[in-house]
């Protein structure tokens, strides 16, 4: 009788840790470009969006300016070792733009680069190109995840997620679940 | 008695290692802000658009780069509608931006003493 009565209990715990885990990240956020939703994904509690909008930087020893489309960052509030960001590039319309383009942001995100594997996945239902790899920045060594997921309509979103050396590995899950919460909204 | 004080030390012992083992998770207040945010910042930065006539030779199986994008034109924004709140004169802007302003972390409810 009372191992019943502490297996409901137990039962309940369970129950109860499930519903927190899945209601976790419900704070969803929509990338929009031009008046375009483009996709949207959650940012998990506790946890900090810098959203940003289209623009042009210009590089002040050499003048040229670049075209720069909303970049969205987020990171956990009390803790800067994990950073994941979102960007749809205009006018990159394929994933092998997409990792053109990647290719001309990564060397400016991470030194060093190496990447250890790359693969076909699809997120939100969509088909994807995953590249991982290491490399260091600021003298700390981090891990980076890219990703170039293809849109509809000639669009691509690419993001990407970096973990610093010693960042608490259950941030990974935390990352995960942002992209298993991204969808496409055209 | 030895056996009921070593109980009592080594309960004492536990805690006090519990506690700086919990005080070590605590978040840290640090980088309150967007001070300094090297990726998103990187982020921003691209060579995509820019021209690579430069090195040309030295990368000859990369493929031809998309143009450029044009300046979208922008047309004339019509006349915005004036929000209630009015403007602040403008001040002089000290060609130095001030640093941000070092707050104190956030006061939290001390522990429950017993």
């Amino acid at each position: 009788m009372h191992s019943l009565l502490s297996l409901g209990f137990r039962a309940c715990a369970v129950a109860t840790w499930l519903m927190g885990a899945q209601a976790q990240a419900d704070t969803p956020v929509t990338y929009t470009d031009q008046g375009r939703a483009l996709f949207r994904f959650e940012v998990p509690d506790f946890w900090t969006l810098r959203t940003g909008g289209p623009r042009e930087l210009e590089d002040t020893a050499l003048g040229d300016a670049r075209a720069v489309s909303r970049v969205m960052g987020i990171r956990p509030v009390t803790d800067d070792n994990v950073w994941m960001g979102f960007v749809s590039p205009s006018r990159v319309s394929s994933i092998q733009g997409g990792l053109r383009y990647l290719e001309d942001i990564d060397k400016f995100l991470v030194k060093d680069p190496t990447v250890t594997s790359t693969s076909d996945t699809r997120i939100g239902g969509l088909p994807a190109h995953v590249v991982r790899g290491t490399g260091n920045r600021d003298g700390r060594g981090v891990n980076f995840t890219a990703t170039v997921i293809d849109l509809p309509r000639d669009r691509v979103a690419i993001g990407v997620a970096i973990l610093r050396d010693g960042a608490d590995p259950s941030y990974v899950d935390a990352l995960n679940a942002v992209f298993a919460s991204f969808r496409s909204l055209q | 008695m030895t056996r009921k004080l070593m109980k009592r030390s080594v309960l004492a012992l536990g805690l006090g290692a519990a506690s700086f083992t919990l005080s070590a998770c605590d978040g840290v207040s640090f980088g309150v802000g967007y001070g300094y945010d090297p990726f998103y910042d990187s982020m921003l930065w691209n060579d995509y658009y820019h021209d690579h006539d430069v090195d040309i030779d030295v990368d000859v199986t990369r493929p031809d780069r998309p143009d450029r994008p044009d300046r979208p034109e922008r047309p004339n924004p019509p006349a915005r509608p004036k929000p209630p709140i009015a403007k602040p004169p403008s001040r002089p802007k000290p060609p130095t931006a001030r640093p941000p302003a070092a707050r104190p972390p956030i006061h939290r409810p001390s522990p429950r003493r017993r």
